[in-house]
């Protein structure tokens, strides 16, 4: 493992990426401050920048916009009370109202100081969990790849909140069946091409994720009008930044008890830095005994730090799978698999042979970004918030822009341009809806994948599906995905039979 | 039976499903395929009958809400404007080239979210586009055709 800690530090240190990890965290806050566009639209405006540079490097920068995404979110959480992503969405239930008090400067210190500790703990537990899982998973076969890839896929349907799952898991379906057009990688036979050219190589994942996200969410913003508040050219005056020992004190627990709680929820497939931060906040308050308990919601520190300790831990947390299983868990690590796959990388057991020097750089670089986050970002916030004041008639245009030019710079198909447009229509359309759109990236990634596995187990068990329950981990995984699967259908039946009323938010799984 | 958000996403996806499914019986398989316990056929059969049966448990168990009053309150004018600026954009690459039709996506762009000033719309479209593209062609070196109106 030593041998991996300086391979990643010879490469995550070198001047070349140290530049991407803070470049990404500062394109990551800027977008990420953005009402409406979270870190998935962040990442994938960065992809067609990564293909021209090397993978490590390019993973770093988007491993750095993806915190970066984070953090700007809680910024505008904090300052305007209008979360970035669904991640932070908790922060504002406390970070808006000690800004109402005028300690926006102390809120914002303390969001980038919970952040940065739970980045930290939670990347030495990736330091130690990634390479032991990794090992681990390298004794999997295609039925348990199959079998987890089904549960992944569930999870993120079960997890996406109440009344959601079966949006959800259609999604998931949808998804699925997008990816299957195109060639046939088995047979080499054409599926749902309907004779065109443009469709033989399938439908390109970098197109579908900026349709269905950077372009789809830039239009949302102007159909919803999302407000930006006219709070916005206050943020430069933030107050003293600076926590008492008391407070500090004070804040400790919350932040190390929510960084593990955040980590292991972010390792979970499907239940990311949303859930992270809700569950934290949760756990707090019902830990707070008498006026601290009351303080909730109105501006307790303990309120801020616990959902910002989650949701950064939890972002690192959700690399393990993707690291160590190749299989996301999110919709964020969803898309940065699907631009490891587009290098030529597959994530998984053999990152960690094949690949060391990505698998460990990414590692690294998740605790440089912490740094940069904490030392470059937080005293930059007042300037960083200035570019907020760009008006919106200059900004959406510019998204859209570097959307389009994203997808047609790497295919040099005008063609993608027009298929964009519909499918950015239909997401809008399903947006309005409130159909989840994360399930249906993971399972159009996913799809091909999933598809070679089962073929795969099929013909290693002789044409079989009995693998499912022969297999001990094979079988595990599926009762684990059944579980999590049947568990919310009769938590809905049980409460529409008791007519029990539940205020739980939805929630949507970045 | 009232049709709410969900019923709506409901119908789509079995109008989908069903499409799909109907698709799918074409695909053309070489003989003897028919033999093997997967085909090309297999997944996209699993699938449509998936979806089918999740869209008709969200249409039976969907929210029993009205529809209330729809999408009428959105601001659809913009939009609307700033996707067929899109598909012009798509269908103008290639004629015009990048500098003319990317800088009359950006000033239409700025305009329809309600820029008015032309010098703004000038000063920043203008700039950008060039910045952009000297950065693409000179520094990246990435190619970029001129357009066909120019000959080539």
């Amino acid at each position: 493992m030593l041998d991996g800690i300086i391979t990643g530090l010879q490469t995550a240190l070198l001047p070349t990426n140290l530049m991407m990890v803070v470049l990404g965290c500062f394109v990551g806050t800027f977008i990420g401050m953005l009402p409406g566009l979270g870190p998935v639209s962040a990442i994938a405006l960065m992809i067609p920048i990564t293909y021209g540079i090397d993978p490590a490097s390019g993973i770093i920068l988007m491993a750095g916009v993806y915190y970066g995404a984070i953090f700007g979110g809680s910024t505008s959480s904090i300052l305007i009370n209008a979360p970035g992503c669904s991640g932070t969405v908790v922060t504002a239930f406390d970070g808006y109202p000690l800004a109402a008090k005028g300690q926006a400067g102390k809120a914002l210190a303390l969001a980038a100081y919970a952040s940065f500790s739970g980045g930290t703990i939670s990347a030495i537990f990736l330091l130690l969990a990634a390479p032991t899982l990794a090992k681990v998973s390298l004794s999997f076969q295609s039925a348990d790849y199959f079998a987890l890839m089904v549960l992944g896929l569930s999870a993120v349907a079960a997890f996406s909140g109440k009344g959601q799952v079966v949006k959800a898991l259609i999604m998931t379906v949808f998804g699925l069946m997008l990816s299957t057009v195109g060639t046939d990688r088995a047979t080499g036979v054409e599926r749902f091409t309907f004779g065109s050219i443009d469709l033989l190589d399938g439908i390109s994942f970098l197109l579908l994720a900026m349709a269905t996200f950077a372009l789809a969410e830039a239009m949302m913003s102007v159909l919803e009008r999302v407000d930006e508040g006219a709070e916005t050219q206050d943020m430069t005056k933030l107050g003293s930044m600076k926590l008492s020992k008391e407070e500090i004190r004070e804040v400790a627990p919350t932040v190390a008890r929510s960084s593990v709680l955040g980590f292991l929820v972010g390792v979970l497939p499907g239940a990311g830095a949303t859930i992270a931060a809700f569950l934290a906040y949760g756990v707090d308050r019902n830990l707070a005994k008498g006026a601290k308990k009351d303080e909730f919601g109105t501006g307790s520190l303990r309120g801020l730090a616990a959902p910002e300790a989650a949701n950064n831990a939890a972002s690192s947390g959700s690399f393990v799978p993707l690291l160590t299983l190749g299989i996301p868990g999110s919709g964020t690590t969803a898309i940065m698999l699907g631009a490891l796959i587009s290098y030529g990388i597959q994530p998984g057991p053999r990152l960690f042979v094949d690949h060391p020097e990505v698998f460990w750089s990414v590692i690294i670089s998740m605790y440089v970004g912490n740094v940069v986050l904490l030392i470059l970002n937080l005293p930059l916030i007042p300037y960083i918030s200035r570019l907020l004041i760009i008006p919106k008639p200059i900004l959406v245009p510019m998204i859209l822009l570097f959307s389009i030019t994203g997808v047609y710079l790497v295919s040099f198909n005008s063609m993608d341009i027009l298929i964009m447009a519909g499918i950015c229509a239909l997401a809008i359309f399903l947006r309005l809806l409130t159909f989840p759109m994360a399930p249906l990236l993971l399972g159009f990634i996913l799809g091909g994948m999933m598809e070679d596995n089962l073929r795969r187990a099929l013909l290693i068990n002789d044409d079989s599906l009995s693998f499912l329950w022969e297999r001990p981990i094979t079988l595990t995984i599926m009762s684990i995905t059944l579980l999590i699967l049947v568990a919310p259908l009769f938590q809905k039946a049980i409460k529409r039979f008791f007519h029990i009323e539940s205020n739980a938010e939805s929630l949507t799984i970045d | 039976m009232t049709l709410s958000k969900e019923r709506i996403g409901a119908l789509f996806f079995l109008f989908i499903s069903i499409a799909y499914g109907y698709f799918a019986s074409e695909i053309k398989l070489f003989p003897g395929d028919e033999l093997d316990p997967m085909t090309a056929q297999t997944l996209p059969y699993v699938l449509s009958g998936m979806g089918i049966i999740f869209s008709l448990f969200l249409l039976i168990s969907g929210d029993h809400k009205e529809f209330g009053s729809g999408f009428t309150h959105l601001n659809w004018k913009p939009v609307i404007a700033l996707m067929l600026l899109t598909l012009f954009y798509g269908l103008s690459l290639d004629w015009l080239g990048f500098l003319i039709s990317t800088t009359v996506f950006l000033i239409a762009g700025f305009r329809i979210l309600g820029e008015k000033r032309i010098k703004v719309l000038l000063l920043v479209a203008v700039p950008f586009v060039f910045i952009f593209w000297f950065g693409l062609t000179q520094l990246l070196d990435i190619y970029l055709a001129p357009g066909r109106i120019f000959g080539s």
